[in-house]
């Protein structure tokens, strides 16, 4: 591409490099080491006020600080009806909003139908969360979620703990109108390589918060997007099949703020299924991947161990573990 | 080469040719030079009227004569005529007679050429792309006094109202002076630097505009586009264009070299392409494309990239039918056509059960049942789905193409009308857009990546019986209602529409037979 006339001749009135070649943005009080993680996700603009603010929902006055979207006021009021806001995740404002699920959507007097989640508050604005428009877009919307979730509730870890289960009690929905993806055929295999993590991407519903906390927070750059429409997935930005297989250091970021039981702790994998013997969460996917590395317990993902030096202490041959800790200590 | 370009009194020979003819038209081209002749060839951009290439234009003292699909014989017998001293008019389709040294193609005053309004189009299929000389043949580039007329340029627009043109243009359907006040405004308040982008990756192979406009006049695009980054304090000017279509490619590169020559190198311009998907032309996913991103997805709105774009600058994005209607009004001293709430024309791609497309130039005050004397179709169409992949369908072509009258029928202002003959089945129609719909978005939002999985299964099962059209229509307007961007907004309109014009033969493939025996063989 450098022989190119054009970007040859192309100069930049700063004397800097022409704008192609620059690395990708990074934001005003984000890390810069974000500039090389490759997250595959779309870099968005900031989706929050400017200033102070005052909001109605539901013919509530609402005050909002700088820095809010109009969920925030939604969290605030008592509201006429429940805005699951199933992906937004509020406890950490380096993740979202992702704004995937639509489950946020409300009216707005001036602009309409808005996602709440990830519209800046504006002064004056009054939003209602009971319009028949703005509760049937969620309800579908929670539908279509459900529609490309494995909901074998019964053997999930996440039983009881779980976010979409929350909210699908709170919401009443007893049929999804499109139903839950039960066929063995369609699921894909549980990820059970590493010993710390399990991934269940059959109950992923995309919402990213696993990615941002692997890269925005912990700046790990384990985790990525990949793939479109149906065949989007959370992968690993080392191209690795298995979470063995990627740079993880499991450090558990993405369990903590997965809202489904897609990342599990491993020793937490059962502890919520009822207990129907010969039934277990494994056996009702299937099929399962990653088995080769499960006869090394504790061994770390090797894209860290093989940056040893001869200084470093050695793998135990037995556990294939650079710490020589067992299950028994 | 000529490189005083094509414009002037003496003889000449004209090979026209779009990007999808150019073999052939370089075949024509090679054989025009191989006689000894004292008299230029030039090869110069597509008319938009395809089924005409190799085009071939001879000119004499005020006459031109067009030999459509031009034999590699007959040019090799024009040349000779020609350099002779005479304009042979056997076998022409059409002689028409202008002064020696127009700059805009004379077009003949019967069959296709006459239809609609050639003012964007002027001088596409006339003059050398990329040639200056030609170029200013009859006016000076705008970029070169744009600075200097800022006031003049935006107060006209206040007056004017301009929409931007196409699906891909950051002010699709509403007035270009909002997006260029917004920048200006956010330039202002954050002293940062605004980025101009011209988006040109249309991967919609029916989609022809804005391939037609760079592939026959770059300069005048490129032209409006280094005047609008002039007058919004731009600091850098991009070209997003479709990897695949390399003869528009190198007709920008080489005018934006030649612009840069003979207007300033004040601001640099650059040629970058994306994927050839149609995704890929949604105005964000561009600017994703652009920063160089690996895997292309919709960013959230608002803030819009007028307010922060590329890297975060304010973006102005623009397709070359926006600054080619741009380019016009400016260049006729800021006089319009069509109606008021809507000036200037439209360009439409006519495809669908015909031969061959063709573009055609229509002022928005005309109604879309033009295109039917444009083409060859056995009978009366049976529909049209206006708008693209993700138009809307309609029986009636009765409808001005402006934006309000478009928007109020529920179809599309993107430009290309698909005519459908009487055999043609409206089910598999729009349920061929749906699964199209289904494996090209960009997965991030649940109502498009979800909604036309759904929307696809739903319509595969009426062929098992179940046809349910509340429970479609509801999934339908969240996805129009809820989606991020354009994609999934637009991907429901023509199950939406087909519905609503063709529900009866819907539920006939619920009940077993497809009433043009198209899908299911009876």
């Amino acid at each position: 591409m450098d022989s190119d006339p054009i970007w040859d001749d192309a100069h930049d009135t700063t004397g800097t490099e022409p704008i192609w070649k620059k690395s990708r943005r990074v934001r005003e009080g984000q890390v810069e080491i974000n500039a090389v993680l490759a997250t595959g996700t779309a870099t968005d603009p900031d989706v929050t006020s400017d200033e102070t603010t005052t909001i109605t929902v539901d013919g509530q006055s609402i005050t909002l600080e700088p820095s809010s979207t109009v969920l925030d006021g939604v969290a605030e009021a008592d509201t006429n009806e429940s805005v699951p806001a199933l992906c937004s995740y509020q406890k950490d404002d380096r993740i979202g909003p992702r704004s995937a699920c639509r489950t946020c959507m409300v009216e707005s007097d001036e602009y309409g139908l808005i996602p709440s989640c990830s519209f800046p508050a504006r002064e004056g604005m009054d939003i209602q969360t009971d319009t028949p428009t703005a509760s049937e877009t969620r309800d579908v919307n929670l539908d279509l979620v459900l529609g490309g979730h494995n909901l074998l509730c019964t053997t999930c870890g996440k039983n009881g703990r779980c976010e979409l289960q929350e909210v699908s009690i709170e919401n009443e929905v007893e049929h999804p109108r499109y139903g839950v993806v039960h066929d063995n055929e369609e699921l894909e295999p549980i990820d059970e390589s590493s010993p710390f993590i399990q991934i269940d991407r059959n109950k992923c519903i995309l919402c990213n918060r696993c990615v941002e906390a692997c890269n925005d927070v912990q700046v790990a750059g384990v985790l990525r997007m990949e793939g479109q429409a149906g065949d989007m997935r959370i992968g690993f930005q080392n191209g690795a099949e298995t979470m063995m297989g990627s740079t993880c250091i499991s450090c558990g970021h993405c369990v903590t703020v997965c809202p489904t039981g897609a990342l599990v702790e491993q020793n937490l994998v059962e502890a919520a299924t009822l207990p129907v013997p010969g039934f277990t969460h494994s056996n009702s996917v299937g099929k399962t991947m990653g088995e080769e590395y499960t006869s090394r317990p504790r061994r770390m993902t090797p894209m860290y161990t093989e940056e040893h030096t001869e200084a470093e202490p050695k793998i135990d041959e037995q556990t294939d573990s650079i710490w020589q800790y067992s299950d028994n200590e | 080469m000529a490189e005083d370009g094509s414009i002037g009194e003496g003889p000449i020979i004209r090979v026209s040719t779009s990007g999808k003819n150019r073999i052939r038209g370089r075949e024509v081209l090679h054989a025009a030079r191989e006689p000894t002749a004292s008299i230029p060839i030039v090869e110069v951009g597509p008319t938009g009227i395809r089924e005409l290439e190799p085009l071939i234009l001879a000119t004499y003292q005020g006459e031109t004569a067009f030999y459509p699909q031009c034999s590699l014989m007959r040019v090799r017998d024009l040349v000779v005529a020609l350099d002779d001293g005479s304009l042979p008019t056997k076998g022409a389709m059409a002689v028409t007679e202008h002064d020696p040294d127009t700059a805009t193609l004379p077009t003949p005053d019967e069959g296709t050429f006459a239809l609609g309004h050639r003012r964007v189009l002027d001088r596409s299929g006339w003059v050398v792309p990329a040639n200056t000389h030609d170029y200013v043949a009859s006016e000076d580039f705008l970029a070169a006094t744009a600075a200097d007329r800022a006031d003049e340029w935006l107060s006209t627009l206040q007056d004017v109202s301009l929409r931007g043109r196409g699906r891909g243009d950051g002010a699709c359907d509403t007035p270009v002076v909002d997006a260029w006040s917004t920048v200006q405004t956010v330039r202002d308040e954050r002293e940062s630097e605004p980025v101009v982008v011209v988006n040109a990756n249309e991967a919609d192979p029916n989609a022809e505009m804005d391939r037609l406009l760079l592939e026959s006049n770059p300069l005048a695009v490129l032209d409006a586009a280094l005047a609008v980054a002039r007058i919004i304090g731009a600091t850098n000017l991009l070209v997003y264009l479709n990897e695949n279509e390399d003869l528009a490619r190198d007709r920008v590169n080489e005018a934006a070299a030649e612009l840069t020559n003979k207007v300033g190198a004040d601001i640099p311009i650059e040629a970058i392409a994306g994927p050839n998907e149609y995704k890929a032309g949604e105005m964000t996913m561009a600017i994703e494309a652009l920063e160089g991103n690996h895997r292309l997805e919709a960013r959230l709105r608002p803030p819009f990239p007028t307010e922060e774009g590329l890297y975060g600058r304010p973006t102005l994005i623009h397709t070359p039918r926006t600054l080619a209607q741009i380019r016009s009004l400016f260049a006729n001293g800021g006089d319009t056509i069509g109606t008021g709430s809507d000036p200037g024309t439209r360009l439409v791609t006519v495809v669908g059960d015909i031969e061959t497309p063709l573009t055609l130039e229509l002022p928005t005050d005309e109604t879309l049942s033009v295109v039917k004397q444009a083409v060859d179709l056995d009978g009366r169409p049976k529909a049209a789905c206006v708008g693209g992949v993700f138009g809307g369908v309609t029986r009636s072509l009765d409808v001005p193409i402006h934006m309000n009258a478009l928007t109020a029928a529920n179809l599309g202002t993107n430009g290309v009308v698909e005519l459908f003959g009487q055999n043609r089945c409206m089910l598999s129609v729009v349920g061929n857009r749906a699964s199209f719909a289904e494996k090209e978005n960009c997965g991030r939002c649940f109502p498009c990546r979800g909604g036309t999985q759904q929307l696809a299964s739903m319509l595969r099962d009426i062929y098992d019986g179940a046809f349910d059209a509340e429970k479609i229509r509801e999934l339908l307007g969240t996805m129009r209602r809820s989606s991020i961007c354009q994609f999934g907004q637009d991907a429901q309109r023509p199950v939406a529409t087909a519905m609503n014009e063709f529900e009866s033969e819907f539920r006939a493939h619920a009940e077993g037979y497809c009433p043009n025996d198209v899908c299911i063989q009876t």
